[in-house]
């Protein structure tokens, strides 16, 4: 296909290598250095648990951890990043087994229409890193970049509340399948 | 063998949890969750109902329903998973992108497209020309086009789509694209689309209202109109502004279409009524339904702002007809701006008059709203601006004059509470300054004004069941409110609102004359046990799919994780008229019900057939069948199901829901029609800078009448959530436009939605007041809460510092001139020397308390049956309660047409009643 009548919008830039680990995984990706991480995540890499709600850093819903730092991928230059360790929420479960923020999350009522989740638990994951005891006002300051539009933040706190109270103890939550989807009734052989 | 070897096949991954093979017995024979506490009496356990009894009760199962139920689909959300409107990537993709006009009002004269089609990367380019059919959500006021015909009627409207192999090369094609314009005089005051133009924003032809920019108006009058200003023995009079609001959901507009290769369509978008849009579709694409599947993609929050069918949707299935490839077009925060469909900014004028024995014997509103450059949902907000405030109090006389009007701007359309949610504020602020002037407590005010259980409005509404009452009850006692109204501190205050809101609406928006139910819902269950729900209700996170799940597991008594949702394609789901009007729980639960009803009877029949049991003593639970005098006779649910299989096959069922024959026969008396309605009362506690004029609210009691809690955690979050979308109301969020009517806030940065240090701590309360036809129950929990939130923080504020606001958002600015009026006309130089009212009580005071008093125990005879009589609006004055008012008396009138003498001297919105249609100017032209 000819290119030749193709007009730059922007000043033309380079294309070139960026290497990067994102979710423990090592990826070679080829972008030019305006870039913006959000775009190369979703588009090039395919995370698309990373959502774009406002494109100025207001929402906090791109959020992704960057060294275990979290930081908004749509302010965030991909050349900036190159070489860093980069957490979305895909890589915040370990398998199946989900952090305790995210089963607290579903549990306590964090995530209505969950489209802010991700963000949400990006934070309350580098939160929770540094301090499984966090008072009201930590968890308040922790959180006051993400908007949510359905729960009211109430809820999410609660969740945050919750998840530290695990890491705390040790204890995990519920059984991921509860015994009573097994269709067999009543014959429960030995005790679980 | 090995008890492990044995139970291969059994086990479930991941969970590892040991199950023992069906048939070999074991020590716990019966369920373990089962608690009598849950269970109804007739099914052996001790459940009684708050009120009596209801026609589910036998289906109680104590599965499921009132359980505290996380989302079915919540891991989805967690884990990344869930596929939102942009998520959709399908391969050999095309982006889409729109061109939006830089002008308020011009009219097209050419389009160019040539330049951009030559360039490198540019596949497919689509103008108005390429669908010219009119659509809009409500059929009688279809007046949007994919793209602009002849006229742009706001700045951004869509005037061309570019589809292009990346976004860099579609931007670039707009750019190419030229359009000459020829501007117009653009309209922006809504005071001045009251006026005859030379332009109008819209021609409806022979229903067109004068030549003026009137989309809709409406005029009714009730009851003893004449008598309420000589009975008043106090007088409320208010003008409210109230601005825009954007519903700011957090996932901006996105879509994706494809024709396969048989020539079939699919759109892939977040709606929250893909039912309309599937019509839409059909009506601009010409091509019928059943070549379109519609699929709703999870919606990343709704709130009425995904409930249009809208342009882009059509834009993107253009395209991609005309390329043959995918095309996915995604809105950036600006262009959901431009779509907008927020709430109305609106002018009310609230005149309320109580009478000597604290009754409310007038209610006068008057309410012109600004729609935008669209009808959208319009028709009906203009209704509901006035009907939804002729309850839950009794009243002697009801006179609303509304007006809709189109501007150069974003349409305004339905939002979270659409259309009671300003009218609802102004009137609740003003029963809070009548009982400020009869001397009374505004609670005792309102427990003394309730309408009963089982009664009808002024304007002929059905409630059936009410806990108002309860509401304010345990408000009051969960605010301590005695102890503290009135006699806080300056800048401290605390305030009580109500709300009033329909369960679904009476009509669905297609009046189909061939009766078609609002809500189907299909069950197949194959030999594997599990039950698939088939269901077009749309999940837009309020948790549709986990409560229609819910009411499936408890009717058959099996675990939610055997339940699996299938909602959202039209080709499976069968047509759910979608989710708005909280219509969804009540209406989908029921159809839900219905069809769960037919499996379980089967089931029962089954086993009747194999034990010999008499069916009617079978009943259900925790994947069982057994008779309930003798548990030991039964079989288990996959027997009983395999055996209703054997000549069948899978077991299948449809069940659906439509309303009861309901109201009056007036102009209009479909309008905010419900088979249920919900109740709340907030008291909200707010504290005022008196010196910065910074208004923050610390503590809301926010009791919530939602029938049954099917899903207490859904319910209390959706009524926090409410609280939250309220509060950005009343202290922040406002759409600004400028001196050149431009929106100047057209992003979240600019838009103040609160964040989480502006929430104040939410108390949320549950009443139950098991409604009959609903659900188990159920009534809606969705937009109701968010009523009574802005009028409580509003009287909060006056309780603080005696500032009765009449606009909102109560931004500092503004608080501070209120208060710096304030002062000047007490002539004092401090704020901080303002007096904080306080209240003394009138001997009227205790004569409300008596009546609602007795009120209470009328109530509860009409809840528990004991008094059956019917009870219409009017008997508080001394008509017969089991009548219509207006059949006993000449002076109860029941009017839909102003009378010459009102429209010599129209209020604001009245005066919308000065034009003549030109239908009826025939003779004179």
């Amino acid at each position: 296909m000819s290119k030749k009548n193709r007009i730059p919008m922007l000043p033309q830039v380079g294309k070139r290598e960026w290497v990067a680990s994102v979710n423990e995984k090592k990826v070679t990706e080829s972008i030019s250095s305006d870039s913006i991480l959000l775009d190369v995540l979703r588009d090039q890499i395919g995370m698309l648990g990373v959502k774009r709600g406002c494109d100025m850093g207001t929402c906090g819903c791109c959020a992704v951890l960057v060294d275990g730092e979290p930081r908004l991928s749509c302010l965030t230059l991909t050349s900036e990043v190159e070489g860093c360790e980069i957490t979305t929420v895909e890589g915040i479960a370990d398998g199946h087994h989900l952090s305790p923020i995210q089963e607290t999350f579903t549990t306590y009522g964090g995530s209505q229409c969950g489209f802010c989740s991700p963000g949400f638990l990006i934070v309350i994951t580098a939160l929770l890193e540094e301090n499984d005891n966090p008072s009201d006002s930590e968890i308040k300051t922790a959180i006051e970049g993400n908007l949510c539009r359905c729960t009211g933040y109430q809820p999410i706190i609660e969740s945050i509340q919750a998840a530290a109270e695990i890491l705390r103890s040790g204890k995990s939550t519920s059984n991921p399948t509860s015994p009573h989807s097994d269709p067999h009734p009543g014959f429960m052989g030995d005790d679980a | 063998m090995t008890d492990e070897e044995e139970m291969v096949g059994y086990k479930q991954q991941p969970g590892k949890l040991p199950f023992s093979r069906p048939g070999s017995g074991g020590k716990d024979q019966f369920s373990t969750l089962q608690d009598d506490e849950m269970i109804p009496k007739s099914q052996g356990g001790k459940l009684s109902q708050p009120w009596g009894t209801h026609r589910h009760d036998e289906l109680v199962t104590s599965t499921s329903i009132g359980n505290r139920t996380p989302l079915i689909d919540g891991r989805y959300k967690v884990t990344g998973q869930a596929k939102y409107g942009d998520d959709i990537r399908l391969s050999n993709e095309l982006i889409g992108k729109i061109l939006r006009s830089p002008h308020h009002f011009a009219r097209i004269k050419s389009i160019d497209t040539s330049a951009a089609e030559a360039l490198d990367g540019v596949v497919a380019i689509a103008t108005g020309v390429d669908a010219s059919n009119a659509f809009g959500v409500l059929p009688v006021t279809k007046d949007e086009h994919a793209l602009a015909i002849s006229l742009v009627r706001h700045v951004g409207d869509l005037v061309a789509a570019v589809a292009a192999e990346d976004e860099s090369t579609a931007l670039h094609a707009l750019q190419l694209i030229e359009v000459e314009y020829e501007v117009l005089d653009s309209i922006h005051d809504m005071k001045d689309g009251l006026e005859d133009s030379e332009n109008p924003i819209h021609d409806r032809g022979k229903y067109h209202i004068g030549e003026a920019n009137i989309q809709k108006r409406v005029f009714q009058e009730f009851g003893e109109v004449e008598k309420m200003t000589e009975n008043a023995e106090a007088s409320h009079h208010s003008n409210w502004t109230f601005r825009g609001v954007n519903h700011g959901f957090t996932e901006p507009h996105a879509t994706v279409a494809n024709w396969d290769p048989r020539g079939r369509l699919t759109v892939y978008t977040p709606q929250q009524v893909p039912h309309y849009l599937h019509r839409s579709l059909a009506d601009v694409l010409e091509i019928p339904m059943h070549q379109i599947n519609v699929y709703r993609t999870f919606v990343g929050g709704g709130f009425g702002g995904k409930s249009d069918p809208f342009p882009h949707e059509m834009c993107a299935a253009i395209l991609a007809r005309k390329s043959g490839r995918p095309v996915r077009i995604t809105f950036d925060r600006e262009e959901v701006f431009f779509v907008n469909r927020g709430r109305h900014p609106s002018h009310i004028e609230m005149n309320l008059h109580a009478d000597s024995q604290g009754r409310l014997c007038g209610v006068e509103t008057d309410a012109l709203i600004d729609g935008g450059a669209f009808a959208s949902f319009g028709h009906v907000t203009t209704y509901y601006n006035g009907v939804l405030h002729t309850a839950p109090y009794e009243i002697g006389a009801f006179h609303y004059t509304g007006a809709r009007v189109w501007t150069n701007k974003p349409a305004s359309g339905a939002m979270r509470g659409h259309g009671a949610v300003n009218s609802r504020c102004a009137f609740e602020v003003g029963l809070d300054d009548l009982s400020n002037k009869l001397q009374v407590d505004p609670m005792t005010f309102r427990l003394a004004n309730l309408l009963p259980p089982l009664s009808a409005t002024i304007t002929g509404f059905r409630i059936t069941s009410t806990g108002m009452r309860e509401c304010l009850e345990k408000v009051r006692k969960a605010s301590d409110w005695d102890e503290r109204f009135r006699k806080l501190p300056l800048g401290h205050g605390i305030g009580v609102g109500c709300g009033f809101f329909i369960s679904g609406s009476g009509l669905p928006i297609h009046w189909d004359p061939n009766k078609f139910p609002h809500a189907t819902v299909h069950l197949k269950i194959d030999m594997d046990g599990g039950v698939t729900i088939h269901t077009g209700a749309a999940d837009i996170g309020q948790g549709s799919d986990t409560v229609v799940a819910q009411s499936v597991a408890e009717v058959l008594g099996l675990p939610l994780d055997m339940i699996r949702v299938r909602s959202q394609e039209s080709d499976t789901a069968p047509v759910d008229l979608g989710s708005y009007s909280s219509r969804v729980t009540f209406m989908n639960a029921n159809a839900a019900i219905s069809a769960a009803m037919k499996i379980r009877q089967e089931l029962l029949d089954a086993t009747a057939v194999i034990t010999g049991a008499d069916p009617k003593k079978l009943v259900l639970g925790d994947r069982r069948i057994y008779d309930k005098r003798d548990p030991a006779v039964g079989v288990s649910y996959l027997e009983a199901l395999h055996k209703a299989q054997e000549e069948r096959g899978a077991l299948v069922a449809s069940g659906a829901y439509r309303t009861p024959p309901m109201g009056r026969a007036h102009k209009g008396a479909a309008a905010g029609l419900a088979p249920a309605y919900s109740f709340s009362a907030y008291v909200a506690e707010v504290k005022v800078d008196v010196e910065t004029g910074q208004t923050s609210v610390i503590n809301v009691w926010a009791a919530h009448d939602c029938g049954k809690a099917l899903n207490p955690l859904a319910v209390e979050g959706q009524i926090i959530g409410s609280c939250h979308m309220g509060l950005g109301q009343v202290l922040s969020e406002e759409m600004v436009y400028g001196r050149t009517g431009h929106l100047l806030n057209g992003n979240l940065l600019d838009y103040k939605i609160p964040t989480v240090h502006e929430m104040p701590k939410v108390y949320p309360i549950i009443v139950e007041s098991n409604d009959p036809e609903g659900p188990f129950g159920a009534k809606e929990a969705g937009e109701g809460p968010l009523l009574p939130i802005l009028p409580a923080v509003c009287n909060a504020v006056f309780d603080a510092i005696g500032v009765r606001v009449n606009e909102l958002p109560i931004t500092p600015d503004r608080m501070h001139r209120n208060i710096e009026k304030l002062c000047r006309e007490q002539g004092i130089s401090d704020p901080l020397e303002l007096e904080t009212p306080r209240l003394k009580l009138s001997p009227l005071q205790e004569s409300l308390a008596n009546r609602a008093e007795e009120h209470e125990k009328r109530d509860i005879a009409r809840r528990n049956n004991d008094d059956i009589e019917p009870y219409h609006n009017g008997a508080l004055f001394g008509f017969t309660a089991t009548m219509p008012a207006d059949e006993q008396s000449d002076d109860w009138k029941v009017s839909v047409i102003p009378s010459q003498e009102y429209i010599d001297n129209p209020r604001l919105a009245g005066s919308a009643w000065k034009h003549t249609e030109r239908r009826h100017r025939g003779d004179d032209a």
